[in-house]
């Protein structure tokens, strides 16, 4: 994955680089293991700019996606992880929730395309 | 049409006086040795849902390896290089030893790891090592034990009696009008999920059968698609079959989108959008259930292959012992082609993942319970008819009858 953050004209959004990870399990687990104050900062720096985001990634079809432009797709995809949290919990997961030690998450067809696990 | 809230509150149980209105023993939940008349009634002479399709192994000399515990088998499943899949017992036919460990690959065929004995993709066995020092060796008669199998609309299933007292074909035949012409080839895997859950394998299962616990177990993270026109969720359509399998329609109320949902609508289908969707989707009871939102479709004895407006999943309660459940999801979306429904299916993954996990830990919390035998019985709503289905069922194929 690129070192270099994220691709113009998004490069502001850098700071969240860290949520940028590339399986779902990772995303998962980094949401888990998040305080709210980042989550709630996550949402709140993505959620007017994510119809963008969208728009800008579409520019290619996703099995052509170029090596740059997937941590923002990555970023996006972390953006989902944190709205549950922001949207419906308060809290980074649900409140009664079988421990996720016991959930193992394989990768689906478009992870693997993006080379992502 | 008129909410069955206000209706007749208990419309299901006229419709099968067979499964009686009384309480439920939780006996068989609880006791190991009803696990183990379970094993050898049940899950030995069932039809398994691998949670598998057909399409996950194109090549020839692809394959995975599945440890049933319930079954007390470990089954390999392979395309040999005639293009036909078969599934065999992992075993190797010199001394017992399993040939491939739990997972997937690709091969050019099967070396056990013990002396090096070598068996190709049709499962026969095609090379032994220092042949000559063997008595009169029948190779012809070595090759891997079979396993049946068959595929059901691209799944996969295998079977591990001698002779299965039925085909899977017969096993389906009540859902080939309902579920059979749902277009599961547009659909390709988006994420897979195992949990390992310390409850009995029906109990678990209970939680998955009706939308009662909705309200409470599930408030903050869907409590969006519950109206309080109708706060418990009554299911409109619940079709119970002689054979165990089941059929349960869930509803989700019309609502305004979060703004994350509201993204996941834009560019997708999406697992909370229910009635909204406009595109029909056959095999699905989307024209018969007001705000429909998916079908639960239940394959005795413990998988389902749930479908939506655009998307479906495959999952199963694997039994492993009387008190320890494997569940695990397989979630099915059409191949993204852009970054967007990428994004969309993401919310729907979430959505879905974090529900289960509500359910799972409330599986835990009354397994728990259960097991101190301070109840002996449970108390079930016509809302849960499919719950005491299952019960019922299992009665039965294991000689004891419930109480009515």
């Amino acid at each position: 994955m690129s070192a270099a953050g994220l691709p113009a004209p998004f490069g502001h959004l850098s700071p969240w680089l860290a949520f940028a990870l590339p399986s779902e399990d990772a995303r998962m687990r980094r949401r888990l293991a998040a305080s709210m104050d980042e989550l709630t900062g996550l949402y709140r720096a993505l959620v007017d700019e994510m119809p963008a985001i969208a728009a800008h990634l579409d520019q290619w079809p996703l099995a052509q996606l170029p090596e740059p432009q997937k941590p923002l797709l990555y970023l996006a995809l972390a953006f989902m992880e944190a709205a549950m949290a922001v949207e419906a919990f308060q809290q980074p997961g649900p409140p009664q929730a079988t421990a996720p030690d016991s959930l193992v998450v394989y990768p689906g067809r478009a992870e693997r395309l993006l080379g992502g696990s | 049409m008129s909410s069955p809230a206000n209706g007749n509150p208990r419309p299901f149980a006229p419709r099968y006086p067979q499964l009686g209105t009384g309480p439920v023993p939780v006996t068989s939940a609880v006791d190991p040795a009803y696990f183990e008349l379970e094993r050898e009634r049940i899950f030995r002479g069932m039809w398994i849902n691998l949670i598998l399709r057909d399409s996950e192994l194109p090549e020839p000399g692809d394959y995975v390896v599945r440890h049933l515990e319930a079954q007390d088998a470990t089954v390999l499943v392979v395309r040999g290089d005639d293009g036909r899949l078969r599934a065999f017992h992992n075993v190797c036919t010199h001394r017992g030893n399993q040939l491939a460990p739990q997972g997937a690959g690709h091969c050019a065929g099967f070396q056990c790891g013990f002396h090096g004995w070598t068996f190709d993709t049709r499962g026969r066995l095609v090379f032994v090592s220092d042949e000559q020092r063997f008595h009169a060796l029948d190779k012809a008669a070595l090759g891997l034990p079979p396993v049946h199998l068959d595929t059901w609309r691209g799944f996969v299933f295998v079977n591990l009696a001698r002779r299965p007292a039925q085909s899977l074909e017969q096993a389906m035949s009540e859902f080939n009008a309902d579920l059979k012409p749902y277009p599961f080839e547009r659909m390709v895997l988006a994420g897979r999920y195992r949990y390992t859950v310390n409850a009995n394998w029906k109990v678990t299962m209970n939680a998955f059968q009706e939308s009662y616990h909705g309200a409470f177990v599930h408030k903050l993270s869907v409590g969006q698609c519950i109206s309080p026109q109708d706060p418990y969720l009554a299911v409109q359509r619940i079709k119970l079959q002689e054979n165990g399998n089941q059929s349960i329609s869930v509803h989700l109320a019309p609502h305004a989108p979060s703004p994350a949902e509201k993204l996941a609508f834009d560019f997708g289908a999406t697992f909370t959008q229910g009635g909204d969707a406009t595109t029909a989707f056959p095999g699905t009871a989307q024209h018969e259930v007001r705000d429909w939102g998916f079908d639960l479709n239940i394959i005795f004895p413990y998988s389902r292959i749930n479908v939506g407006a655009g998307w479906y999943y495959v999952d199963a309660f694997w039994p492993v012992a009387h008190d320890r459940t494997v569940y695990e999801l397989a979630y099915y979306f059409p191949m993204p082609q852009r970054a967007s429904e990428m994004i969309s299916q993401e919310y729907s993954k979430i959505v879905l993942r974090d529900l289960s996990r509500e359910d799972l830990a409330t599986n835990e919390a009354t397994h728990r319970s259960l097991r101190s035998g301070a109840i002996g019985q449970m108390v079930l709503s016509d809302q849960e008819i499919a719950v005491r289905h299952l019960y019922h069922t299992v009665a039965a194929r294991c000689g004891r009858e419930l109480a009515g």
